[in-house]
């Protein structure tokens, strides 16, 4: 459990950095070295706890999002074609 | 609406009769996007051709509308370039660019010269403002105190040239660092270093968090509001070293997940505000009225009379709403009564904690009162480039009231800073248009006597008759009322301006 609490937020940054990538800052007021890095970390922890977050909603939400899921997925939407537009079905 | 005028986003002509440019100001130069020029009655902003179309986006933006409708940015109108090039009196104006009007917020108050919770109020502006910035697609690029007035009380984001389309994968605020170093940790340094905030007077951008970190105890730096700002930024600070290059910033694939990011991040700055901002401040001049055992309820009384009094005269002579300043205004008994009375009140104190009870009272009343923590005989100095980016204290104050209030204030100068009555009057009459309301201090009070200290050869011998001699040269007596504690009312009426130029103070201390 002890190992487990030691991971779990390592963790967390590892899985919310795996969700960011990287691009470059330039800006009219200087962003500060530390500062922006500790944005990066913030940033990695909010998307760790929104993933996660959205993940357990699944859980427990699934049967009930399979139902309407597996209904779009049996009947086929059909749209009334604009002007100019041919049928997907053509 | 707000006080400040909102006008509709249309083109207009300037007014070609308009007052000259306060020739001390330099037009602003460090935004690449723009610069700023102060008017007598007006601010007009140049865009630079290159940043024409973001302005024009936000300027058109339902964003901008908001904002100015709930009285948080500064309202904006559209001139017409080939008319102010006309006008010939604008260097600028020949360089071309998008040209904008604001009104002036008069007298500009510097963030120096605010309380501590004039700087709350102006972070928390910050990040309302950012918030709604975020939700609307757009981003704040810059985020210093600098961008913030206070009109009245109220604070006003006056740089509209601050706003840039976002990108809407992106999780960094850029301009985090900056409000960081310019507002959260000024206020930390305050609170827990005892560095007052008019020291950032000196640090335009602010403090650097490794500043911090050397500074506070060990301990202070694991406080949760600061561990993340000042301690982990200075490690990391020292891991990756400065480069000099653009460091490397984390995006989102998803827009929706980089939005709630920002938004947790202003939410954690507003929480870290809010922890390091404090509770009202006290000192010893902040229970001053309460505390104050030379006055008895018959004389307060008479002295909120006898002003009163001189406020009707100053209304019944100018159409327009009278503009006091209240110098040594302490927590505001007498600014609010101006105010009260329907005039515009500029209160000066060097107690920034008594001052801040006046501003929170003026804010919950919504009384036009501005608060400027300074010392008149010690005013803010004018800074930045060339000393023209920020004007001196007396340089936004000279000869724009119509009433100045020195109420017990005198004896202050004349003892603590050892400024002869000479020098006062000539001061009062720099500052004042008409009328100037003197509080009197014998010898015999007990405050003059606690700051007399042994040097009664120099002071001891003082009476009315000496102020009213060195007030002479610049000043009429009007009116007088004796208090029943001993102090003396003099109302004064200003001489013309050639009276006041041509009598030079003398060298004696009286």
């Amino acid at each position: 459990m002890r190992l487990l609490l030691r991971i779990l937020p390592l963790a967390l940054i590892l899985l919310g950095a795996s969700l960011l990538f990287e691009q470059r800052a330039y800006a009219y007021a200087d962003p500060g070295t530390g500062l922006l890095a500790i944005q990066a970390v913030g940033s990695a922890l909010v998307a760790a706890g929104w993933y996660l977050r959205k993940k357990l909603y699944s859980l427990f939400h699934r049967t009930a999002a399979a139902k309407p899921e597996s209904q779009e997925l049996s009947v086929p939407e059909l749209s009334v074609p604009k002007d100019g537009e041919g049928s997907p079905l053509q | 609406m707000t006080d400040l005028e909102c006008r509709p986003l249309e083109s207009s002509r300037p007014n070609p009769h308009r007052a000259t440019a306060s020739s001390n100001f330099e037009p602003t130069f460090r935004d690449p996007a723009g610069q700023l020029l102060l008017e007598e009655d007006c601010a007009l902003r140049r865009v630079r051709p290159a940043a024409i179309e973001e302005a024009l986006r936000f300027l058109n933006s339902p964003l901008r509308l908001e904002l100015e409708r709930d009285g948080n940015l500064i309202p904006s109108e559209i001139l017409e370039t080939d008319s102010l090039a006309g006008a010939g009196s604008i260097p600028q104006a020949a360089e071309g660019g998008l040209w904008l009007r604001h009104p002036r917020i008069d007298p500009i108050s510097y963030p120096w010269e605010w309380t501590r919770a004039q700087w709350r109020a102006a972070a928390e502006l910050t990040l309302r403002i950012a918030g709604k910035a975020i939700s609307a697609g757009w981003m704040l690029k810059d985020s210093t105190p600098l961008n913030v007035l206070f009109s009245g009380p109220r604070p006003v984001f006056v740089d509209v040239l601050s706003f840039e389309k976002r990108d809407p994968h992106s999780t960094v605020w850029l301009a985090y660092g900056q409000f960081v170093r310019t507002f959260l940790l000024p206020l930390a340094a305050a609170r827990y270093l005892g560095w007052p905030l008019e020291t950032t007077l000196f640090w335009r951008d602010g403090y650097e968090p490794a500043t911090l970190y050397r500074a506070l105890p060990a301990w202070r730096r694991l406080h949760p509001a600061l561990l993340d700002v000042v301690t982990m930024a200075t490690l990391f600070e020292g891991k990756s070293g400065k480069t000099g290059k653009a460091q490397p910033r984390p995006s989102a694939a998803d827009p929706e997940l980089a939005a709630h990011i920002l938004h947790k991040r202003l939410a954690r700055l507003g929480r870290q505000i809010r922890a390091v901002a404090g509770d009202s401040a006290k000192s010893q001049w902040s229970r001053y009225e309460q505390s104050a055992s030379h006055y008895r309820p018959a004389d307060i009384e008479q002295k909120k009379q006898f002003v009163s009094g001189v406020l009707e005269r100053a209304h019944s002579a100018s159409p327009r709403p009278a503009r006091v300043l209240d110098i040594g205004a302490n927590t505001g008994t007498y600014s609010l009564l101006a105010a009260d009375a329907g005039a515009e009140v500029v209160s000066l104190d060097s107690d920034s904690a008594a001052l801040e009870t006046l501003w929170r009272a003026a804010s919950k009343r919504r009384k036009p009162v501005t608060t400027l923590v300074a010392n008149i005989a010690r005013p803010t100095p004018a800074a930045g480039w060339k000393n023209r980016e920020q004007l001196s204290l007396l340089d936004r104050l000279a000869g724009k009231f119509d009433l100045v209030l020195m109420l017990a204030v005198v004896h202050h100068l004349l003892l603590r800073e050892q400024v002869p009555l000479a020098h006062i009057g000539e001061l009062c009459a720099a500052l004042t248009r008409r009328w100037l309301v003197v509080e009197w201090v014998p010898p015999s009070d007990p405050m003059f006597q606690e700051w007399l200290r042994g040097r009664d050869h120099l002071y001891g011998h003082l009476t009315e008759h000496h102020l009213n001699q060195a007030f002479a040269p610049f000043f009429a007596g009007v009116d007088r009322c004796a208090l029943e504690n001993g102090r003396i009312l003099l109302l004064f009426e200003r001489h013309g301006r050639e009276a006041a130029v041509h009598s030079a103070p003398g060298d004696d201390p009286a």
